[in-house]
């Protein structure tokens, strides 16, 4: 089923129209690469933010190192690094009813590992996307198009669930971040060794 | 008295929330952008307009360019490019004492320099909002969220303060303006080169 086209920087409600809406995905597609040169590794990631702004500690960074966040309500389902398979070739899981109270944003960032030393960019990548799915109605929610309109970036905050008033509303980002999953946790206030 | 929070598209006057303005100070804040792209360059702007629905002359235009009103009645404490700083990052000061008698209204504008080419809009800028406060008693009049209320848009008419009676008195408008400030300008008869 088609997903809803959303501009970037727009917000929609997840559970005002579906107020026992629980379960979403957030899955990240690409094809593996035919071409000579280092395969395509690209990585869905999410981070667990307080009304700060900031993880509430580095156990709130969801990646390919640390995949299950502490209460269980994010959990990824594993690090594709080449893109093989049909489909999402990486997949998070969210439940909203586990997320911790203290808890008012979800930010999801898709990069490309080593994208630097590779010299690599989603526009270099066949075919990514990433896209939210209601994992109860199988309805997608929201796809974006990383091949074609993330093209010269190789790290991109992609969109955020977010608490406000009462509801879990979801925004379409699709900002660029020069520095990085590195930089991106960083910000947020992840330590990293 | 605690600000009210301007819902999208609702219109209403504050009558009794703020009887006579004198003094009235618009506030425009933002986060500067941490994301990879062009800096998020908000403007606010004012326009004295007569009883029909006109601005007198180029004069009546107060923004980045044109700092202040003849009369001295409205002054533009300056462009911030950037959204760096704490708090309101524009502000526009208003002596609805010195307001000239043929003025029936002044008009306030949010607006997104460059949104079209930079392909930006309110929704993607960090904690943007827009307030009016009654500079003599401190009140916040109106707070109005602009990154989540006014998300898929560019330019907006954020407010408008009216003489009514012997008063000046306050309303919010929160509408967008499809063709940006130059759009705003020119329907309230601003001659633009």
């Amino acid at each position: 089923m088609a997903g809803l086209t959303l501009t970037k920087g727009s917000n929609l409600s997840l559970t005002k129209t579906d107020p026992g809406l629980n379960k979403v995905l957030v899955g990240l597609g690409w094809d593996p690469r035919t071409t000579t040169g280092d395969a395509f590794d690209l990585d869905a990631s999410a981070l667990l933010l307080g009304a700060d702004g900031k993880v509430r500690s580095s156990a709130d960074f969801i990646f390919y190192n640390q995949p299950a966040a502490a209460d269980g309500s994010v959990v990824h389902q594993g690090d594709n690094r080449s893109g093989e398979g049909d489909g999402d070739d990486e997949v998070i899981a969210i439940e909203l009813s586990a997320v911790g109270a203290d808890v008012e944003r979800i930010v999801f960032v898709v990069s490309i590992d080593q994208a630097d030393t590779r010299r690599q960019n989603f526009g270099q990548v066949r075919s990514a996307y990433c896209r939210v799915v209601n994992r109860e109605s199988d309805v997608e929610v929201v796809r974006y198009d990383l091949s074609e309109d993330a093209a010269p970036e190789t790290c991109m905050i992609f969109s955020e669930l977010y608490r406000h008033n009462g509801e879990w509303k979801f925004k379409a980002v699709g900002q660029g971040y020069a520095t990085g999953l590195a930089g991106v946790a960083a910000d947020f206030g992840v330590h990293l060794g | 008295m605690s600000s009210l929070t301007l819902s999208k598209g609702s219109n209403l006057s504050l009558t009794k929330a703020d009887p006579g303005l004198r003094k009235a100070m618009i506030g425009l804040g933002w986060d500067p952008r941490s994301t990879a792209g062009e800096q998020f360059d908000l403007d606010a702007s004012a326009l004295l307009v007569r009883a029909d629905g006109k601005v007198r002359s180029n004069d009546d235009f107060i923004f980045y360019n044109q700092l202040s009103s003849k009369d001295g009645s409205i002054v533009h404490q300056g462009d911030n490019r950037t959204g760096e700083g704490e708090g309101d990052d524009e502000q526009i000061l208003i002596d609805l004492d010195a307001v000239a008698a043929d003025i029936a209204k002044i008009v306030i504008v949010v607006s997104i320099d460059q949104a079209e080419a930079r392909r930006q809009n309110f929704g993607q800028v960090r904690d943007a909002f827009c307030r009016v406060v009654n500079q003599e008693t401190d009140n916040e009049v109106v707070r109005y969220d602009l990154t989540e209320d006014a998300a898929a848009e560019t330019c907006m008419i954020f407010a408008e303060i009216y003489r009514n009676g012997g008063e000046w008195k306050f309303r919010a408008v929160g509408q967008g303006y499809a063709s940006g400030l130059r759009g705003v300008a020119t329907d309230f008869g601003i001659v633009l080169d």
